[in-house]
């Protein structure tokens, strides 16, 4: 909220500059996001007279003004049109500065010099105050010579406060008084002139008829009658005022409206009586389906959380949040007839939210507005009409109320002051509550009752009020403690140990840790080619997103390793890319239940340039397979692989991967037709669900054996649709006998000349051990032969 | 012994090893020929002999070995490689900044006897917002921009969900942290719709403001590796109360750069919010408020690792890009 410093002098007497004022309200709660200075640069413009004009000899549309700034007299060109002799506007002189820092000159036109130049609004900085075309004509109570800094607020320093949503009593500069006032207990409050009460006790001179509050969330309503009014332009201070604030000057009774919640916080509103459709007003709780259309011209659909203020059965505001099209004032308007109500930030709070209108009405009655302001507000208001817009005022105002909240008084215990504060002077804090407007009413010892004012509903329970003393006092010289014994062992968790070890062993075999995006575009399962009874194709859909590119949660990793790939050929990368992320997918299983299983997934690509100095670039599935083996086997696992499918893996390089016979997850490389879409050859990827590997398994301890090993190798002719692993098991399932087969490895695979169409040669190398004794070369003999038997019988050709 | 020291070769050696101690050498018949001589002077002699025997065969196993040496040296400068050339296989791979943050902060909060709590992503709106005393209408809910499912669920917007889960889980006393992804429907240079926090929760009886103070500063000194300067502002969550924002002395500048990038001058940045549990929320966790009360805490980790790293741009470290992240390390593998 935007808080000027000359309004703010209004209403408090305050001894401190505004940028103490500022640190002081951030450190306290409000936090001051910027200071801006109205005048920014400006210097030595000041108002003049305009002594006489006239029209240029040569050029018919400049004017040559003769100016009287007091203390001399000038000769000013102007090409505007709006002034007269006489009038009284800013002057810019040779050698002045402008708010922008342009610094003025003289300036010869056809023939006559201009020294500086007279100002519109704009020049001075002041938007939407005045006709940007034309000179900003001052009120006959400027003097020439007056420094434009001094006059009418031009010199005004704004502080951007943010307010806390606790907080909706600081939405005004009455509040903001009320706080300065609570955080520096030496100054003073005080009241402007257009706060005074008025003497208002006349009846209406325009029948009307009742008010009629049937919905409960409207705790009261009241109307003013302002008649006689003579719509046109405010004030100039009070137009600067409001453009200061961030307020466009409209006219004159709207800116009544807008000025007094600025500067008391109470949303108003103004209608033409004779707009209304009817002489009463019923505010009632809409219903399901109802529509009305807001003043932005949108049709809304209500429900019945919705208030509506209704006149003669017809919508004509949506309460608290917007008013309709009809009844606003036009220029045309005398009678006008002042809204001053309060609502509930509840029911306020839901119809801002679902419709999406933050009004500044909304805005504040969804954080509280002070239910006894109503009617000292609305006296403001008239007031101002008939200062403002020339109108009669002295009308009683008609009134309705509901139940008003009432505030509760707050108990303030010394132990708890001291338990959270450790602090516990309750004079003092006493005192603290008390400049805050939170009356002392009961207590003067350990246990003290208080009494907060109506505007401060967020002032409920005890902690609450430890925190006004809190934020007085300020947090920063409490002494740091650490917290004293440990109430149980403290742990990192299975999960982020895991997360921990994946990182570390990916990264220390060359992989680069990323994190993407969780949700995906919403074709992402098409774009991959998975078919729609498959798991990963049934996503969740966010409703509301931003983008339809972050729409569908992830339900495989791969979509983000794939962005990280581009991302880097997108960048001109010609080296290997190896990336890898762990995170949660997000899936629905048969029964519907979500999961969020924890995933790591990585990719593996040669890169454009494979060229090197050592010819080691040209990696593949099995330099992949080694990584994911490493991941497995240091949680204690044989990881297993099986020839599988993928929809988006290559039909012919594409495994399963198993632990404990459980199928958690897919290593391939990439479908040669999305290898093309990314405009990259050879693209390796595995993905696995971790959730089985929390845990390390405990593998029983195995002492090496003191005894040597014998070997002996075998080399077989193999139909080349044998897996070596089927090859593998039926080695082992061929050795009987006494002894154990220590290992078994695979050192060549060889097709080609001299092997039959159809078939490969595996050579293994088998190691025989003992752990009691040297084997002897006979009985390793005997045993490797009867394998050799065996496989024979098996149908496998001995080569 | 001066023609020992001029020879180079094996060859050479050999020759000399016959012609002094060989079968037929020169000392071999000299102690030979001992016999002949008178018995009292062949003890003498043959000590003598004995002695320079020994002398010479030694001086021939040391020049022996001396050549070896020079030869083996001559062999190996032969097959000298280029130490220089790239090593081989493949370069490490590189953190990613907020993984990195996460793990390091989760481990220092250990050391303080914190452990690690975690939840889900896809939250619902009682724990995300309810027990969390944001209703529906609260005006709060502003500040949290939320993406919505179909079935009335949402992407959690922060991590505190996890201290009501946490509390229902485990009761009083409590120490954890919550690490993780949360979303918000923002989109700008400073907002990502995806970003990491860490909550923390501390439950246990009449716990003071000081410990929190005390847990936060601990925790920036140890993440940054120094002591940083920090100032705590009183601030607004709808669970704490009193509520604070913790702001620490600028890492890059210290606060001596009035143009300094990183702070915009100020000398400070807003790293945490935080404040004691609010008894509500102490009460939706099933622990009872007039026994026991607490503090939490919630840092942006995008933003630390962002501070700690010198990275200006948070939607950089979402796109995935490699190169990115590896500039900085030295190979190119």
């Amino acid at each position: 909220m935007l808080v000027s410093w000359e309004l703010l002098k209004d209403f408090i007497d305050l001894d401190v500059s505004p940028e103490e004022a500022a640190e002081r309200l951030t450190f306290s709660g409000s936090e001051v996001e910027g200071i801006t200075y109205t005048a920014g640069k400006m210097k030595g413009i000041v108002a003049a007279r305009i002594d006489s004009l006239e029209i240029h000899p040569t050029e018919r549309k400049y004017y040559i003004a003769q100016l009287d700034t007091g203390t001399g007299r000038h000769i000013c060109i102007t090409s505007a049109t709006n002034m007269k002799a006489g009038d009284m506007v800013f002057y810019a002189g040779e050698g002045s500065t402008l708010p922008d820092g342009t610094v003025m000159g003289t300036r010869d036109f056809h023939g006559v010099e201009s020294y500086g130049m007279m100002l519109s609004a704009e020049e001075l900085g002041l938007h939407d105050v005045d006709d940007p075309s034309g000179l900003l004509i001052l009120p006959k109570d400027a003097q020439p010579g007056d420094d434009a800094k001094n006059l009418y607020h031009i010199g005004d320093v704004i502080l951007d406060v943010s307010i806390t949503p606790n907080r909706g009593d600081l939405l005004s500069l009455i509040g903001m008084a009320r706080e300065l006032k609570g955080l520096y207990p030496k100054s003073l409050l005080k009241s402007p002139e257009w706060l005074r009460p008025l003497k208002q006790d006349k009846a209406w001179s325009e029948d009307f008829g009742t008010i009629s509050l049937p919905d409960k969330g409207c705790y009261c309503y009241r109307l003013g009658l302002a008649t006689g009014a003579k719509i046109g332009q405010s004030p100039l201070t009070a137009k600067i005022d409001l453009a200061h604030l961030g307020m466009r000057p409209i006219t004159n009774a709207v800116d009544v409206t807008n000025y007094v919640m600025l500067m008391l916080g109470q949303p108003l509103h103004a209608f033409d009586l004779n707009t209304l459709p009817a002489r009463e007003i019923t505010v009632r709780a809409a219903h399901d389906g109802e529509t009305m259309m807001t003043l932005d011209g949108k049709d809304r659909v209500l429900t019945e959380r919705d208030m509506l203020i209704t006149s003669g059965g017809e919508a004509v505001a949506l309460a608290g949040v917007m008013g309709g099209e009809q009844t606003g004032i036009n220029d045309d308007t005398s009678t006008i007839v002042i809204e001053s109500a309060c609502f509930s930030p509840v029911r306020v709070g839901h119809t801002s939210r679902r419709l999406g209108i933050n009004s500044e009405a909304a805005f504040r009655f969804s954080r509280t507005v002070d239910p006894n302001l109503s009617s000292s507000a609305l006296m403001a208001a008239t007031t101002l009409m008939r200062d403002w817009c020339g109108a009669t005022v002295d009308y009683k105002p008609l009134s309705a109320e509901n139940e008003i909240y009432t505030p509760k008084p707050v108990k303030l215990t010394r132990r708890k002051l001291c338990t959270i504060l450790s602090w516990d002077n309750m004079t003092e804090a006493t005192e603290i509550l008390e400049g805050f407007g939170i009356k002392h009413v009961e207590g003067e010892g350990d246990e003290r009752t208080f009494l907060p004012p109506t505007c401060r509903p967020d002032i409920a329970i005890e902690e609450d009020l430890i925190e006004e003393v809190g934020r007085f006092r300020g947090y920063n010289d409490t002494p740091d403690k650490l917290p004293g014994e440990l109430p149980r062992r403290a742990d990192i968790g299975a999960s982020m140990r895991l997360a921990g070890f994946i990182r570390q062993a990916m990264m220390a075999r060359g992989y680069t840790e990323i994190v993407t995006y969780s949700f995906l575009p919403e074709d992402f399962p098409e774009k991959l080619r998975i078919p729609g009874d498959d798991i990963r194709s049934k996503t969740l859909t966010i409703a509301n997103p931003i983008s339809r590119d972050q729409m569908a949660m992830r339900t495989t990793l791969l979509p983000g390793l794939l962005s990280g790939l581009k991302a880097a050929l997108a960048s001109g990368r010609r080296e290997p890319v190896r990336a890898f992320e762990q995170g949660k997918v997000f899936l629905k299983d048969d029964e519907h239940e979500h999961l969020e299983p924890e995933h790591v997934g990585a990719l593996l690509y040669n890169g454009k340039d494979t060229r090197s100095a050592s010819n080691d670039r040209a990696e593949g599935f099995y330099d992949l397979k080694a990584d994911v083996c490493a991941l497995i086997q240091a949680r204690g696992y044989s990881p297993e692989f099986r020839e599988g499918r993928q929809p988006f893996t290559h039909a012919g390089q594409t495994a399963d991967i198993l632990v404990e016979g459980k199928n958690i997850g897919w290593i391939a490389r990439l479908k040669p037709a999305i290898e093309q879409e990314l405009d990259a050859e050879g693209v390796y990827a595995f993905e696995i669900d971790i959730s089985g590997l929390y845990d390390v398994k405990r593998n029983e301890f195995v002492p090496a054996s003191q005894f040597p090993a014998s070997y002996r190798d075998i080399s077989l002719l193999v139909p080349a649709d044998r897996s070596n692993d089927d090859v593998m098991k039926d080695i082992r399932a061929s050795v009987a006998g006494s002894l154990a087969l220590e290992s078994l490895r695979l050192f060549d695979v060889y097709e080609g000349k001299g092997i039959p169409e159809g078939f490969r040669s595996l050579a293994y190398t088998l190691s025989y051990r003992s752990h009691e004794r040297t084997l002897k070369d006979e009985e390793v003999e005997a045993v490797h032969n009867s394998v050799r038997e065996s496989l024979k019988e098996k149908g496998y050709v001995i080569r | 012994m001066e023609s020992l020291n001029a020879i180079t070769a094996l060859q050479e050696l050999d020759e000399l090893r016959v012609k002094y101690t060989g079968k037929k050498g020169e000392l071999t018949l000299l102690l030979r020929s001992l016999g002949k001589l008178p018995k009292e002077l062949r003890k003498d002699a043959g000590q003598e002999l004995n002695t320079l025997r020994d002398e010479i065969e030694s001086k021939l196993e040391q020049t022996g070995r001396k050549i070896r040496d020079d030869e083996n040296e001559r062999q190996e400068k032969a097959q000298r490689i280029d130490v220089t050339l790239p090593a081989k296989g493949r370069t490490a791979g590189a953190f990613h900044p907020v993984m990195q943050t996460m793990h390091d902060i989760a481990n220092i909060m250990q050391g303080l006897g914190y452990s690690v709590a975690s939840g889900p992503e896809k939250e619902e709106e009682f724990y995300n917002f309810e027990c969390l005393n944001m209703p529906s209408w609260h005006p709060a809910r502003d500040m949290q921009d939320t993406f919505y499912f179909p079935d009335g669920t949402l992407l959690r917007t922060h991590t505190s969900p996890v201290q009501i889960r946490a509390m229902l889980q485990y009761g009083a006393p409590l120490r954890i942290v919550c690490p993780g992804k949360v979303y918000r429907r923002d989109n700008d240079p400073t907002h990502s719709p995806m970003f990491n926090q860490m909550e923390g929760l501390l439950v246990d009886k009449d716990v003071p403001f000081s410990v929190m103070k005390g847990t936060m500063t601990e925790m920036m000194n140890a993440f940054f590796g120094r002591s940083l300067k920090s100032r705590f502002r009183a601030s607004y969550f709808p669970f704490t109360e009193p509520s604070m924002e913790l702001d620490i002395e600028c890492v890059e500048c210290s606060g001596h750069d009035e143009h300094c990038r990183v702070c915009h001058g100020t000398g400070w940045l807003e790293v945490a919010g935080m404040g004691m549990v609010h008894p509500n929320v102490i009460r939706a966790g099933k622990i009872d408020p007039d026994k026991y009360n607490g503090f939490a805490f919630g840092i942006g980790l995008d933003r630390m690792a962002m501070l700690k790293y010198g990275i200006s741009d948070l939607r950089l470290l979402f796109d995935g890009s490699v190169s990115y992240l590896l500039s900085g390390l030295g190979g190119e593998n």
